[in-house]
């Protein structure tokens, strides 16, 4: 029951909606299977499967809206949940931002559903952890790693003629491995929409040697340094970037990209040119849905082009009120790169950090993007193109538009948390103090 | 009226070439704030040198041991006593560290135990040009993780007849306005107004 078929979706939600009074009424269900394995200090602690398909309604009566979710799918219980919306829908207040629901689209399809991750089962993810604690075992590590894969399917029905169905799946692995002496620390983490793509004993490997590594850091005095970024310690700020690119906030003064008077800084070179960033449900890589949660359909949008901003995203409000291009916000996000491998950057560096992660990370000024959080899992002194030894993790004050200026060089993109990113080198990087924590 | 020179120190122990950029801030803010005129390059002088008396204002820093020959001790006080102004900042931004010990020992020498005295957060200082009603300006550097963790919430100073002559910071400032300038532009308030307040007061005090 829980993966439906494009057909399957659509008898369920054309049934539903022949229960509708509303004026209007849009129907989603969200379906996933999943399973996940967990393991800590080189023992499997959990295991388990999961599913559910849930359906969201909302039905509105003029600009009064109201929504409701069920997951039985017996015409009764459809009828019910409709009902139920549609009570909600007369008490609600009317909307300031009432928008019309959107009629048919054209959706392009994307590839993000892979057979060999919808296959996995209990025993692929026994093997998955084997490899990973393995790998930890063999250097007398201690690792404790998250495997967590998905089948997924979405499916949108409203009475003015839309209709939307896409599946994927997805893999999230991570894993964390400490020395003995609780003095090393290193991580790892992939993600992927094909299985197939990962090897946990591989990619485990790269923990492993950071963590040995990394054993007896010393401390350097904070102050800033060249640092090279590997795509696990840039992404989260890189999104918090990314995810900032809304038009409304950029024209209520509440973004890094607002300038005074409801302006914002599109069309202004805010980076190092060398950076542009799209997105593209397309990519063969991180392949995202063809379609918003409202609906609207996805496609390749440049965000910045050679350093310059060229499209925030928006709701269909706001895009309507303004009388500005309708951009939905984007399900994945590529930024092109150099063919520079990691250990390239470091032979080209004279004096500098190696930055596994970043993490614990804070907002310090939402209009700078100013950001506050610790390195950590395996930080490196580098001299003269070579790891010399590990350091001390430190706090970092430091705001991705800042780092995207200070850029030196760029490396070959890799996949993580859904979106393609180079590792980075970026000079005067600001480290303001130093943490305990390994 | 002669354009306004940065001077750096150059002292013989220790390390005198810290934060190469801070400079070049410093004085773009003049330049945005001030109708001071100013050479745009600063200039680093001995303190061995007689060239440092032609000049208001001075900065000394380092990370290292500071401790003067005859020649730059003799500089340092006729300097100060006839009315020029040294900024000293620790880049160890750290009340223990070598810097601090051993500069804190200079200045005992020459102006005697008492000379460095805490400089109240309400002094002519911080009223120059713009106003810091809490006193200096933190740094993000203060918090340092080497031990000391304090946030130095006052400066010292040695004055002499009545107007500082010497202001000492354990804040790292230089740290903090050492930037590429480009990244300026992006800060929500200029970290370097209060650097202009240190000019200002030098120059007109």
């Amino acid at each position: 029951m829980a993966i439906l078929s494009k057909e399957e979706a659509q008898a369920i939600l054309k049934k539903a909606l022949s229960f509708s009074k509303a004026d209007e009424c849009e129907i989603t269900l969200n379906g996933n299977v999943g399973g996940n394995i967990r393991y800590a200090r080189n023992e499997v602690s959990t295991s388990g499967s999961e599913e559910n398909v849930s359906m969201a309604v909302e039905s509105r009566f003029g600009k009064r809206s109201g929504v409701a979710t069920i997951n039985e799918f017996d015409d009764k219980s459809l009828e019910k949940v409709i009902r139920r919306s549609e009570e909600i829908a007369r008490l609600a207040p009317e909307s300031p931002e009432y928008i019309e629901l959107l009629g048919p689209q054209k959706y392009i399809v994307t590839k993000e559903h892979f057979d060999s991750t919808a296959k996995v089962d209990p025993a692929y993810r026994a093997e998955a952890a084997a490899k990973s604690i393995k790998a930890a075992a063999d250097k007398g590590l201690t690792a404790a790693g998250f495997l967590e894969h998905y089948t997924n399917f979405t499916a949108k029905m409203n009475n003015k003629g839309l209709f939307a169905y896409h599946p994927s799946t997805s893999v999230d692995f991570s894993v964390t491995m400490r020395t003995d002496d609780g003095t090393g620390s290193g991580y790892v983490t992939q993600d992927y929409s094909d299985i197939s793509k990962l090897d946990t004993g591989k990619a485990s490997q790269i923990a492993a040697d950071k963590a040995a590594n990394s054993r007896n850091a010393k401390a350097l005095e904070p102050g800033k340094y060249t640092v090279i970024l590997e795509p696990a310690a840039s992404i989260d700020l890189l999104q918090n970037m990314f995810f900032n690119m809304d038009q409304r906030a950029a024209e209520e003064g509440r973004s890094f990209l607002s300038k005074a008077g409801g302006k914002t800084k599109v069309g202004e070179k805010l980076i190092d040119e060398r950076i542009t960033v799209y997105s593209d449900p397309n990519n063969l890589e991180v392949p995202s849905s063809p379609f918003a949660g409202d609906g609207r359909p996805q496609q390749k949008v440049t965000w910045i082009d050679k350093g310059v901003v060229k499209n925030l995203y928006n709701t269909r409000y706001w895009a309507s009120n303004k009388g500005a291009v309708s951009v939905p916000p984007p399900g994945n996000v590529i930024m092109e790169g150099g063919n520079e491998s990691i250990e390239d950057m470091i032979k080209n560096t004279k004096r500098g950090i190696l930055v596994t992660r970043l993490w614990y990370i804070r907002a310090v000024d939402p209009q700078t993007l100013l950001y506050t959080g610790l390195t950590r899992d395996g930080t490196f002194y580098i001299e003269n193109g070579k790891v010399m030894y590990p350091v001390k993790n430190f706090r970092f004050n430091e705001s991705p538009v800042i780092m995207l200026n200070n850029l030196e060089s760029l490396g070959k993109p890799q996949r993580i948390s859904g979106s393609l990113i180079p590792p980075m080198k970026i000079r005067d990087f600001t480290f303001t103090s130093l943490s305990d924590a390994v | 009226m002669l354009p306004f020179t940065f001077v750096r120190l150059q002292y013989r122990s220790g390390n005198w070439d810290t934060d190469p950029r801070m400079p070049s801030n410093l004085l773009h803010s003049l330049i945005q704030y001030t109708t001071v005129p100013v050479n745009e390059q600063e200039k680093v002088v001995s303190l061995e040198s007689a060239e440092l008396f032609k000049y208001p204002f001075s900065y000394l820093s380092g990370h290292k041991l500071v401790q003067f020959n005859q020649k730059e001790r003799q500089n340092f006080e006729t300097y100060v006593k006839n009315g020029g102004f040294v900024f000293v900042d620790d880049c160890n931004h750290d009340v223990d560290g070598l810097f601090a010990r051993s500069f804190e020992e200079q200045m005992r020498q020459i102006f005697g135990a008492n000379a460095l005295k805490k400089l109240p957060n309400n002094h002519k200082l911080y009223k120059s040009f713009f106003t810091f009603e809490e006193g200096p300006p933190t740094t993000s550097f203060e918090l340092n993780g080497w031990g000391d963790d304090l946030v130095h919430d006052y400066l010292k100073a040695i004055e002499v007849n009545g107007r500082i002559a010497v202001l000492y910071s354990n804040k790292d400032y230089g740290c903090e306005w050492d930037y590429d300038f480009r990244n300026k532009r992006w800060l929500a308030e200029d970290n370097t107004k209060f650097g202009v307040n240190i000019i200002m007061y030098a120059l007109t005090s």
